[in-house]
């Protein structure tokens, strides 16, 4: 079977086993092929040499957490989320493998209509507070919103991403957000209708089809040149990618205009207002989004943005190894993804910090579900600049 | 995926892979693989150069590879007596970082010690930029539990200073699994330095630059690092860290002093003056631990640099005497420009443990070929000066077939019987190390992957 | 002439017979006394060749170490190797195997040997390990030969790792110092000796270094004195913590090294047996490399690891037969069981 994936990258492997320790299913599992050098041989294998694909083969593709922590490892610089990408769409689209069961793409669908996901959202808070949803077992929130208020949007200088889940599970952080940039003199803009949802689980799922539809009116939703910001570290790093997943111009275009809120603040923090009073005591962890960290590559600018309203920022030990939650991860691999956060959980606890921060939602989620006091940096910022009234 | 480690070479498939958790589980393994006359293959993280851990057949059937990465606890840190006992799987650098708050580490730190585990330090005797003045694995091995061929467990060495007998630890370190394999291991803590300094020294030739190790050497100084990076790998290096290499040079040396303040201070400035003298065009000291850490991952990242270079290259890892780099590096210039090759050189300066990576494109017909005799050469070259085959990566099977080069019939005849009195049935990971009485290898083309 | 030299060595040997190597007879009585049937031989003598610049050198194991020392000194170097009297050759410490009182600061004597052609019990000249400081090609046949007591085969002739005599080399002496808090407070001493009452320390290294470190110890009331102590004769092995415990009411007279386990002690102390499979791997690698037990007949290493367990084998080649589990391995897979849950 073809993987439609790029021949060269595929061959970009050496094989020199570096990427080892920064795959996270290969730190709690201790198996060669549920690592980045095991997945490739294994890619290659059905590939190149047109191994039958079996569960096995499949399980080997389906739990890879896609943090793409083994690309900044790699000295050969191999790609290895496109490889994962595309094997995916390859196995998704080959009818005759269970791969991504009909309940999961309706669920992958669904998540594109964003007045179903905060109506979904709001019957299942209604639930919790009838005890209705066992939501330990699904893996939710403890208490969802059932209202959240409506954000107002408050000039044209930049967009905010707002997405979908995030948007109805944490518009908090949303509000936050707007409250800091408009503190840094920005007003800011929201997407238009059909900017919610930007495809990123969809692709990793492998339903390529399902995010390049969702990609071209995210696009159309946030016309003219104003930047794009985005406060989810996994939305920012697809937004980012539409330029190579549609490859038109118009998506590298629209692609070179999107920036994470912090790599937007940075060169712009010293025009906060920064009170010596109102810094928070530490010591506060920072823990890194994959997608900030290894994607992006700009996870150094959450700390420049979080300094002057910090005491004490300190660093994990774990080399900026996932946390487990991999957008809808921790729900299809519950084993798994609690066994890599429990290496998290470590992390944090040998860091001495009792606050956590983590720039995307999928993080937060995750770790709010094992009891860890962890909140999204512009809700640092934002209580430091603009105080609620 | 368990037929392979870093070397790219591949023989046979295994037919069984172990993830034992435990010693006893370890016996279960190899008695099995015993009662069904299987070899036996240990892998830890499978970052080993020279196919050490790849399973080859004997017997009547496929390999049993026992994977150790699954045993991967610290189990003991005893701070007054140096010691730390570890399974086989912890990772190098997880175990120094671990050793962080007591101001002590495991000095061996090869440039894969992100990922390698100590079971492969132990079983390969590793070494690494530090070895040149803290020694390579064997100096910091103290004890090994070791599941022998027939599913026995032994304690080779102790915590004691001596134990009585033959130095069954220091025979089984460096092994290549072929005398056993670990299930917990003992290790010697060193404590840190209290002070560090580390020095860039740029050459405009190599044979200035290759000169200054001999004179670093000759002036009495053992620093605690002295390494080369040459030639357009400068280039490559620091477009990938930005740390500030001379692109334009011929040769940088990093050296790097450690131990007390007064001593660093006279130590850096004894080699400042040799590299001066030498021809360096510049010395220059690294002011902080941010800038000390951006040369040092110029140094260990340099091979991912030579994969953005070119697509495929090969690796030596022959030692020379020290006073002999300038003739052995101009031959090895030589020999590649007479294969129609690149090479490039990262090394251990030092100890005179060479590094020449030979970089080609394997698309390129007739490429191979041209590469293997430009590796035989240097290998001839080295051994001629008074080298030796391997420094740091071991025999495997890769270079069994210059063993010969190296040892006479009667050399290799004590080697086999110091491994026969460990493993008489050649059941732990048959074929390799030594050439006699061993099947050939399929080495398909040339192995890729390497850090030097 | 090396080669006349050794092949020499090599006819002394020959192929038959029971043969002693004989160095200084400095420590002729460890591992039992040698068979006074077995014929004498010599090893060779003379430094072969010795490049400053190399940190090496080569050497015919019958060189006394005092003589080679002098000679490396011209060049400011020196080899860690033990010197207990004046008459103690190269090969023969090499063979017993007694690390130098410097170990805690440069490691352990079977890290100074990186080659050695030696003479095997069938007469040939083997060569094993290689002459640069760096190398992992093949098996590694020094460490073996290290504290063999010529029972694997002879040493002829052998390249040491040599390093550059420091600038600086003081003893101090104390009666009122912890020895034990001296190993973490000072940053590798060369050696810390230790009588029960009295501490000694030897400060090696840059002028500057070593007088940073004295007043370290200036203030723990040490004052620098011209050596160390005298050596009892006895050697045995704790671990370094284990040397706390230690009686001069129980033991006699006995000198510690602090921090790394050796004891040097007018009485030898008992040692706990050696388990079965490590005394069956020594007895193999003997009858492996001396089938015919011709080598240095009446001298074990393991002597004093219990009297039933002496490797003395006379006869031929016994075919290490394949054990079944014993009970100790039982006991020991049960702790084992118990400790990695």
């Amino acid at each position: 079977m073809k993987l439609g994936v790029d021949e060269d990258e595929l061959a970009s492997c050496v094989g020199c086993g570096l990427c080892l320790p920064h795959c996270p299913t290969f730190r709690v599992t201790g198996e060669e092929a549920l690592s980045p050098r095991g997945r490739i041989a294994a890619m290659r294998e059905i590939h190149w040499r047109d191994a039958p694909v079996d569960g096995e083969l499949v399980r080997i593709a389906d739990t890879c957490v896609q943090c793409r922590g083994c690309e900044t490892a790699c000295p050969s610089g191999v790609p290895f989320g496109h490889l994962m990408e595309a094997t995916r769409e390859a196995l998704a689209e080959d009818r005759s493998l269970v791969y991504q069961p009909w309940w999961r793409r309706l669920g992958y669908r669904a998540l594109g209509h964003h007045r179903l996901v905060v109506a979904g959202s709001r019957a299942l808070a209604v639930g919790q507070r009838l005890g209705l949803v066992p939501s330990t077992r699904l893996g939710l929130p403890a208490r969802l919103p059932l209202r959240s208020p409506a954000l107002e949007p408050s000039g044209s200088d930049v967009y905010l991403f707002t997405g979908c889940i995030m948007d109805a599970w944490q518009r908090g952080t949303h509000t936050a957000t707007m409250g800091v940039l408009h503190a840094a003199g920005a007003g800011v803009e929201l997407l238009g209708h059909g900017g919610s949802c930007c495809g990123a689980l969809q692709e990793h799922a492998g339903l390529g089809k399902q995010a390049r539809s969702l990609a071209s009116r995210v696009m159309a939703a946030a016309a003219g040149a104003a930047p794009i910001i985005v406060n989810s570290a996994g939305c920012g790093a697809m937004l980012k990618d539409y330029g190579r997943l549609l490859g038109t111009p118009e998506a590298v275009a629209f692609s070179a205009r999107v920036v994470d809120v912090h790599e937007w603040l940075a060169p712009r923090v010293d025009a906060l207002p920064a009170d010596e009073w109102r810094k928070l005591a530490g010591p506060v962890a920072v823990q890194d989004p994959c997608h900030l960290r290894h994607v992006q590559r700009s996870h150094l600018a959450v700390r420049t943005v979080l300094r002057p309203f910090v005491d004490e920022l300190v660093e994990l030990d774990d080399d900026g190894l996932c946390c487990g939650a991999g957008g809808a991860y921790a729900l299809v691999h519950r084993d798994l993804a609690t066994d890599i956060r429990h290496r998290k959980l470590a992390s944090i606890e040998r860091s001495g910090a009792r606050l956590v921060v983590s720039a995307n939602p999928g993080c937060l989620l995750h770790l709010q579900a094992a009891g860890v006091n962890v909140r999204h940096p512009m809700q640092i910022v934002a209580s430091a600049v603009a105080p609620e009234p | 995926m368990y037929e392979r480690d870093a070397s790219m070479i591949t023989v046979d498939r295994p037919a069984v892979v172990c993830f034992p958790r435990t010693a006893v589980e370890v016996q279960a393994c190899v008695r099995a693989a015993a009662h069904h006359d299987r070899p036996v293959v240990a892998r830890g993280a499978g970052t080993g150069l020279a196919g050490g851990a790849v399973p080859v057949a004997s017997g009547v059937g496929g390999p049993v590879v026992i994977t150790t990465t699954k045993m991967d606890r610290i189990l003991s840190v005893d701070v007054e007596d140096r010691v730390a006992w570890v399974q086989p799987g912890v990772v190098n650098l997880d175990l120094t970082r671990a050793l962080a708050g007591h101001r002590m580490h495991f000095a061996p730190d090869p440039s894969s010690q992100q990922s390698c585990t100590i079971g492969g330090n132990v079983a390969n005797n590793s070494g690494g930029p530090h070895c040149l003045a803290y020694g390579v694995t064997s100096a910091h091995v103290l004890a090994v539990d070791v599941v022998l061929a027939d599913g026995s467990l032994a304690r080779l060495g102790a915590l004691e200073a001596d134990v009585p007998g033959y130095d069954l630890r220091g025979a089984f370190v460096g092994s290549e699994g072929t005398m056993g394999i670990s299930t917990r291991i003992a290790v010697r803590l060193t404590p840190n330095p209290p002070a560090v300094k580390t020095m860039l020294l740029d050459f405009v030739s190599v044979d200035d630059a290759a000169g200054c190790v001999s004179g670093i050497i000759a002036a009495g100084l053992v620093p605690a690092a002295l390494e080369m990076i040459e030639g357009k790998m400068i280039e490559a290096v620091e477009a990938f860290v930005h740390a500030g290499y001379p692109a334009d040079a011929a040769a940088v040396l990093l050296v790097e002093v450690d131990g007390l303040p007064g001593g660093v201070a006279e130590d850096a400035a004894a080699v400042a003056s040799v590299g001066e003298r030498c021809g360096a065009r510049t010395v220059r000291i690294a002011a902080d631990e941010t800038e000390r850490q951006l040369l040092w991952k110029g140094r260990k990242s340099a091979f991912g640099a030579v994969a953005r270079i070119a697509p495929n290259y090969y690796l030596h890892d022959t030692v020379v005497p020290r006073t002999r780099l300038v003739e052995v590096l101009r031959e090895i210039y030589d020999i590649a420009a007479r294969h129609d090759l690149l090479v490039m050189n990262v090394f251990h300066a030092g100890d005179g443990n060479l590094h020449p990576l030979l970089v080609f494109d394997a698309r390129e017909p007739g490429v191979l070929e041209r590469v293997h005799a430009a590796g035989d050469e240097i290998v001839g070259a080295s051994l001629r000066a008074g080298g030796v085959l391997t420094g740091e990566h071991g025999i495997g099977l890769e270079k069994k077939a210059y063993m010969s080069q190296m040892f006479s019939a009667d050399d290799l005849d004590a080697q086999a019987r110091l491994r026969a009195a460990f493993d008489p049935d050649e059941r732990m990971n048959p074929s390799k190390v030594l050439p006699a009485g061993s099947r050939c290898g399929d080495l398909q083309g040339v192995p890729e992957g390497a850090w030097v | 002439m090396t080669a006349d030299v050794m092949r020499a060595f090599v006819n002394d040997v020959g192929e038959s017979g029971p043969v002693t190597c004989v160095g200084g007879r400095t420590a002729w009585d460890v591992g039992g006394a040698a068979d006074p049937a077995a014929r004498e031989v010599r090893a060779p003598v003379g430094i072969v060749e010795h490049e400053p610049a190399e940190m090496t050198v080569r050497v015919r194991a019958g060189t006394p170490v005092d003589v080679l020392q002098r000679e490396l000194a011209v060049g400011g170097q020196r080899v860690l190797l033990p010197s207990p009297s004046p008459d103690a050759t190269v090969g023969g410490v090499l063979a017993v195997g007694r690390s130098d009182v410097r170990r805690l600061a440069y490691g352990p004597l079977r890290d100074v040997l990186l080659e050695a052609r030696y003479v095997s019990a069938d007469g040939r000249l083997i060569k094993g390990g290689g002459p640069t400081v760096k190398n992992v090609s093949g098996f590694d046949l020094c460490r073996l030969l290290v504290g063999s007591l010529g029972t694997l085969g002879f040493l002829g002739e052998v390249v040491l790792r040599t390093r550059p005599v420091p600038d600086a080399s003081r003893w101090h002496r104390g009666d009122e110092v912890d020895p034990f808090a001296l190993v973490a407070e000072l940053y590798r001493p060369a050696a810390i000796l230790w009588d029960g009452a009295a501490a000694w320390v030897l400060l090696e290294g840059r002028a500057v270094d070593v007088r940073e470190q004295a007043s370290v110890l200036t203030r723990h009331g040490m004052v620098e004195v011209g050596g160390p102590p005298d050596l009892p004769p006895q050697v045995s092995s704790l671990t370094p913590s284990a040397l706390r415990a230690l009686d001069p009411s129980a033991t006699g007279r006995f000198v510690a090294e602090i921090g790394v386990g050796t004891v040097h002690a007018d009485v030898g102390a008992a040692r706990a047996a050696l388990p079965v499979e490590v005394v069956e791997l020594n007895r193999r690698i003997k009858d492996r490399f001396d089938p015919r037990g011709r080598l240095n007949p009446g001298r074990d290493p393991l002597l004093g690891a219990g009297a039933e367990v002496a490797i003395r084998t006379g006869g031929g080649c016994r075919l290490c037969p394949t054990r079944s589990a014993t009970g100790s391995d039982h006991r020991r897979a049960r702790a084992e069981r118990r400790a990695d849950p």
